[in-house]
């Protein structure tokens, strides 16, 4: 028994014209590579500006390491909310979970006098537990992932008031392991680090496990992701998790940064993040979230802005940014992953006056 | 009784990109009368009543209407349409839906309740029907309903002539009978009604003339008292019935691999039967017929109210939706909806080869190489083009979707693979390809379960078929028995032919 490969198949037209040279192939192939490696370049571009406009300041250390290690905490937040998001969930209690975080983990040490090791230990369970909550709330109860945790984000905001009474905790002196962890290890700070080891991990896990292959499944298709036997609320629910323990780790890491509780700090980050998050989906894997892209996109937000500061723009020239990023980030995204529906329909030439219940004919199927 | 000629049409003609649709149809339906269409699908019933409707412009031809020509894409006509999908609003109410087609009365642009309620109730007794409360929600009427509902709609702008589009598919027993009952007092008022069927035996029912659509043209225009289904279906399918063969005895056919006994899934009659290994079994009937939620519940995706599945001996649980345990059973499903249940949109075509756990062998880790090389290997056994497996799966054809979709659960041997309309909207080539597939995995042992509407694909697939009408097993059909046309006419429930099949 022979197998028949199709032979009316009408061939696709082709996707770029025959190269006669290499730069013809290159401009025929642009569109592509830009989508895939815009960010990136993107990137060079903002550091070589900046480097050419504030040559002195710019690229010099201390604008580095500070740079580096303030953005860790915006870069670990852009990487938690990058799991529910690759699912089609959105997680916005980050900003005010990352606040309680911060809030807990000097105030455990101040006010109930709990060792650093342990406070880092309780804020990371802490993260985990509202992980879980968003969990249940998006999967069992089935709210609509936007509003459960914008819901749960404000809890959390008040959890982190009453617990500061409104006040700033400001601890008298914190043991040095604790304060170290912004400091640097062979010049490098240590949360950029700690970056760059998740980033590995979850990258891994996205790219090269089951079941994180399972995650842009739900987010592409959760009927057909049933119907493959992959269970949504296991899946989503992880996702969750994990973005809450990381939010909890970057929590950490902005309380030893500021080395202060105060509750307002926090919420700020939210945008960012998913600004970053977002980004990032526009590049590498167009139209999905992915880590590369992510890191890569909370770069250039950094440096951009840190760029603009050195030239002396006014501190609310953040804010433009993160709104005009965030619209330009999610328009883009979204053109990255309709630009491939868009191609697909323009191969499959449909007659717009075929009547839909006509059998389709060998004209009829591209 | 029938009176003058209402509609009259002659000589239309319809092409689509070279493909016709309709040539030179002549048809004619008289006032007072209910005058049903048949035809296969893509007959051209569809492109008739849409070009009636003003949808489509005809290429030639005239529309008369009363005498006078009309042209109905450019005049309104006292014309009222239901089609299949009947176009309700189900998160409104049942008075804002008649509002929708009646109009909102309204005084100095505020919508007045009072008077919108009343013009609910008044349309449904002008058919002598009880409404429903009109502030209820349409979404929890029933189904039989919201048809009435429908029509009640499409009547109260008191039209000449209504045209129906399968309006029973989904509607049970008594449903019918409401609905027939309201189409005999229209007649009585001298509203006709074109009604569009499969359904034979409702035809006989309540239609006083018949016309036959086959490829466009009209080859039978006849009163119902002086036909039968068996010529009815000959028209429609344009060949001779022959007698039935005995079929030949069962192959070598493996072990029972299913039992399915008097389950009821949703309301429908209890069905049982059983699937071997080695055996390509057809559950086949109209839309609506009951057949396509058997193979859900098969396959988990599908509560059962009452009865038993057993696979290989064991009772499978009934409570609720079990996908992923059926997976770990053996039991796979290849979804219809090709785009919402199967397909995922945005990712490569290994992805879609391998998204899950079910899908692949070995553990959690995803090897690079590894998939590749087996992504490699389906491709080639399942003709798959373009053959890179890091394409975009939204840049193949549908045929080739489809192939993906095949090679994800053919790739490696199930207890029992479900697969819905298989051939659906794919091309001659694949339709072949396909066919092959099945025969090849069922010739290694493989049991398979098609579940469709379709009677050629049926045909061409299927070692035993086993047809549903109105929610019950009515017939099976089993080797040379199963063809193309014993199919329809077992599945449009035309009588004779149905008692007389032969068994395995």
């Amino acid at each position: 028994m022979t197998e028949v490969i199709a032979s009316e198949e009408s061939e696709k037209p082709k996707q770029s014209p025959v190269p006669r040279s290499i730069g013809r192939s290159l401009w025929a192939a642009a569109p592509g590579l830009l989508g895939k490696y815009g960010l990136v370049l993107a990137f060079a571009v903002v550091m070589l500006v900046f480097t050419w406009l504030a040559p002195k300041t710019f690229l010099g250390p201390i604008n580095m390491k500070n740079t580096l290690t303030f953005q860790s905490v915006t870069a670990l937040l852009a990487l938690a909310v990058m799991l529910p998001l690759a699912t089609n969930e959105f997680d916005l209690s980050l900003g005010y979970h990352v606040g309680m975080a911060q809030v807990l983990v000097i105030g455990l040490q101040v006010n109930q006098n709990l060792s650093w090791e342990v406070a880092v230990l309780i804020v990371l369970l802490v993260g985990l537990l509202v992980g879980t909550v968003n969990a249940i709330l998006v999967t069992r109860f089935h709210i609509n992932s936007f509003i459960a945790t914008l819901g749960s984000g404000m809890l959390l905001y008040a959890i982190s008031n009453w617990y500061t009474g409104g006040m700033q905790i400001v601890p008298s002196s914190l043991p040095e392991p604790f304060t170290g962890m912004v400091g640097q290890i062979a010049g490098i700070p240590i949360p950029a680090l700690v970056v760059v080891a998740l980033s590995v991990v979850l990258w891994l896990v996205l790219e090269r496990t089951v079941p994180g292959r399972g995650l842009y499944v739900i987010g592409s298709s959760r009927r057909a992701a049933e119907l493959t036997g992959i269970s949504i609320p296991k899946h989503v629910g992880a996702a969750f998790i994990g973005c809450g323990v990381i939010t909890g780790l970057a929590g950490v890491f902005l309380g030893s940064m500021l080395r202060t509780g105060t509750a307002s700090e926090g919420p700020e980050f939210l945008l960012p993040a998913l600004a970053g998050a977002l980004l990032g989906a526009t590049s590498i894997h167009p139209g999905r979230v992915n880590v590369i892209g992510t890191l890569v996109a909370v770069l250039i937000l950094a440096f951009a802005f840190s760029g603009v500061q050195q030239l002396g723009a006014p501190f609310y020239t953040q804010y433009l940014f993160n709104g005009g990023i965030l619209i330009v980030a999610v328009g883009l995204s979204g053109y990255a992953s309709r630009r491939n529906v868009l191609a697909a329909a323009r191969r499959a030439p449909v007659a717009t006056d075929e009547p839909p219940d006509q059998q389709p004919s060998p004209a009829a199927e591209a | 009784m029938a009176g003058p000629a209402l509609l009259t049409i002659r000589g239309l003609s319809k092409t689509f990109s070279g493909q016709t649709a309709l040539s030179g149809v002549d048809f004619e339906v008289l006032s007072g009368e209910v005058h049903g269409l048949v035809g296969e699908n893509g007959a051209g019933k569809s492109t008739l009543i849409k070009i009636v409707a003003g949808i489509y412009e005809p290429d030639s031809g005239t529309i008369e209407l009363d005498g006078r020509t009309v042209h109905p894409n450019q005049d309104k006509l006292p014309i009222a349409f239901m089609h299949q999908e009947v176009g309700l609003v189900d998160t409104m109410t049942v008075g804002e839906n008649v509002a929708l087609t009646l109009g909102f009365p309204s005084r100095g642009g505020l919508i007045q309740w009072g008077r919108l309620w009343g013009q609910t109730e008044q349309a449904y007794a002008q058919l002598n029907l009880r409404a429903p409360d009109p502030k209820g929600l349409v979404g929890s009427l029933s189904p039989g309903d919201k048809a009435i509902l429908g029509i009640v709609r499409a009547l109260a702008r008191t039209p000449r002539l209504l045209v129906l589009d399968e309006p029973t598919a989904y509607l049970t027993l008594p449903d019918v009978k409401r609905l027939f009952d309201a189409l005999r007092r229209l007649r009585a008022a001298g509203t006709s009604t074109i009604l569009v069927t499969h359904r034979l035996h409702e035809l006989f029912e309540i239609a006083d003339r018949v016309s036959v659509l086959r490829n466009g043209a009209l080859v039978m225009s006849s009163t119902v008292a002086g036909t039968s289904p068996a010529a009815i279906g000959e028209a429609m399918l344009g060949r001779r019935l022959v007698a039935l063969d005995a079929a030949p005895s069962a192959s070598s056919l493996g072990e029972v691999v299913a039992e399915i006994k008097g389950v009821v899934v949703h309301g429908a009659k209890p069905v049982s039967f059983d699937i071997r290994r080695g055996e390509v079994l057809g559950l086949v009937g109209l839309r609506g017929s009951g057949h396509e939620r058997i193979g859900r519940a098969i396959c988990g995706d599908e509560e059962i109210e009452r009865g038993e599945i057993n696979l290989g001996g064991t009772a499978l649980s009934s409570r609720g939706r079990h996908v992923g345990r059926r997976l770990r059973e053996g039991v796979a499903l290849l979804p219809a909806d090709r785009q919402r249940e199967g397909v995922f949109s945005g990712m490569t075509i290994s992805e879609n080869l391998f998204p899950s756990a079910a899908t692949r062998a070995g553990g959690w880790h995803v090897s690079v190489q590894g998939e590749k090389r087996r992504a490699r290997s389906l491709v080639e056994r399942f003709g798959i083009r373009p053959p890179d497996s890091s394409e975009i799966i939204d840049h193949l054809s549908g045929g080739n979707q489809q192939r993906v979709l095949l090679a994800r659960w053919f790739a490696e041997p199930k207890r029992l693979l479900v697969i819905e309309e298989p051939t659906a909207g794919v091309d001659v080539g694949a339709k072949f390809a396909i066919a092959q597939y099945v025969r090849g995995a069922a010739d290694k042992g493989q049991a398979v379960l098609i579940v469709s509407s379709d009677f050629e694909e049926v045909a061409m697939l299927c070692d035993r078929v086993l047809v549903f009408v109105r929610g019950a097993t009515a017939t099976e059909l089993a080797g040379k028995a199963i063809t193309e046309e014993h199919v329809a006419m077992a599945c449009m429930g035309a009588g004779g032919h149905a008692s007389r099949v032969a068994q395995a």
